[in-house]
């Protein structure tokens, strides 16, 4: 199979049948769910040992009400998590390359938390718009610049994530085609470059990681602002 | 941490559940089960599992059934780190997976512990107070003569206490006697004195004074000093 680097962000069809549903579910199924038993085996005590020490840190800074959006917030944090971390994986498709299944994480959620802002307290959720302590002939400015920046949220979102992970993924097929295509003239440099490689992959796990933690963490922190 | 209970078709089962197994099944190079090599065993001896995998592996190859291209280099890159990210941290993952079941069982244990040496020292203490009751017969002798003694003491008090208003009664009545006899006598005398000075009348006077002029010359003539 000659591989082009389009194959990689195409979605994923088998003889016609589009297996992007399956793609974007199978990596949750490989988390073991949870039992009836207090004694687990270890990787469902390392599961919700995670789970426990990544809800405590988000939902710290939440008030009581907030407290309910752990479970939407923390399954979002695993799928981000588990998806990403497979995308690594040779030949694997990475859903969250797609700014399409981004953006309809980013726009709903954050849709949400505005909506639950404007609803409860909504002068509270509008004087975000203004900052403290400006001077009085810069308000016009500043408010119009502070709705900007809350209408362009789900965007910067969703398109975070999607540009993070296509960049790192689209990166990883240069350097190795380069490796490759090295390989035959130059292998001095091809193995610099398989180096080179090899410390991209890194930083690609550590960047897989982070980019789902920090979509959870900003969507918790417009709750915060909102709720 | 989603409880699929929603998603069951079948009745769900509320007996115990089985214990798991102490260990994991038996895996080769980490991803093989040992069962495999067992099966192959009778037929191809000890070598038979990996000349099998060698051979695949070059008809693949040499077919080119399996192409390499740049994702077979990214392949070795990530497969290279995840392999020895599990040889060197593996074991530390699955010490604190057991760790985290430990103590667990650790607190539990320690509940139950807490209880079992309460009880005992209640046992004790129930001992003790059961020997306690045999030397009752004692105390209530003791505290029987505290109280007859306190019972006489009392009896003697009150005993003194009517003696002595017995006694100041009987004191006053004999005093007021005394007054009034005393009032009478200091009565009588003045009357006396004073009809006595009323009845020397003047005449009387001078006739007792010359009557006593009278007397004492005629002692003076028989008491003449003896000088």
């Amino acid at each position: 199979m000659n591989l082009s680097f389009f194959d990689q962000f195409a979605s994923p069809s088998l003889m016609g049948i589009p297996l992007v549903i399956i793609a974007m579910m199978f990596p949750t199924l490989m988390l073991p769910s949870q039992d009836n038993r207090w004694i687990t085996n270890r990787l469902s005590s390392i599961q919700s040992w995670l789970i426990h020490m990544i809800t405590k840190q988000l939902m710290i800074p939440l008030n009581k009400k907030g407290h309910k959006w752990s479970l939407i917030l923390m399954s979002l944090m695993m799928l981000l998590l588990s998806i990403n971390l497979l995308g690594l994986l040779p030949y694997t498709f990475t859903p969250t390359t797609q700014l399409s299944m981004n953006m309809a994480l980013a726009l709903p959620l954050w849709m949400a938390t505005l909506l639950t802002g404007l609803r409860n307290q909504p002068s509270i959720s509008l004087g975000h718009l203004l900052p403290e302590g400006t001077p009085t002939l810069l308000i016009p400015a500043l408010i119009l610049i502070e709705t900007t920046s809350l209408l362009i949220r789900p965007l910067a979102l969703g398109v975070r994530l999607t540009a993070n992970l296509t960049a790192g993924h689209l990166l990883i097929q240069l350097i190795s085609t380069a490796t490759v295509a090295l390989l035959p003239s130059m292998p001095t440099v091809s193995i610099l470059t398989s180096l080179i490689l090899l410390l991209l992959t890194m930083l690609e796990i550590a960047v897989a990681m982070i980019q789902a933690y920090v979509f959870v963490l900003l969507l918790s922190l417009y709750l915060q602002e909102n709720i | 941490i989603l409880h699929s209970r929603p998603l069951h078709t079948t009745q769900q089962r509320s007996a115990p559940l089985p214990p798991l197994p102490e260990k994991g099944g038996e895996v080769r190079h980490g991803l093989i089960p040992e069962e495999f090599f067992q099966f192959l065993y009778p037929k191809t001896g000890v070598t038979g599992p990996y000349m099998l995998g060698t051979g695949l592996l070059l008809y693949l190859l040499s077919k080119e059934i399996y192409v390499i291209n740049h994702e077979t280099v990214a392949a070795a890159c990530i497969l290279s780190i995840i392999i020895y990210g599990v040889k060197k941290y593996g074991a530390d993952v699955a010490a604190f997976a057991d760790k985290l079941n430990e103590e667990k069982i650790a607190k539990m244990a320690a509940v139950k512990n807490e209880a079992i040496k309460d009880l005992e020292t209640a046992i004790e203490e129930e001992k003790k107070e059961q020997w306690r009751v045999e030397g009752r017969r004692y105390l209530f002798d003791a505290k029987r003569n505290n109280i007859a003694m306190l019972l006489e003491a009392n009896y003697r008090e009150r005993l003194l206490m009517v003696y002595n208003e017995v006694k100041k009664r009987l004191d006053y009545q004999v005093a007021m006697q005394n007054l009034k006899r005393q009032k009478e006598q200091d009565h009588m005398i003045q009357w006396v004195e004073k009809n006595v000075i009323q009845s020397i009348t003047p005449q009387q006077q001078k006739e007792s004074i010359a009557k006593c002029i009278l007397d004492l010359k005629a002692l003076s003539k028989s008491a003449q000093a003896a000088v």
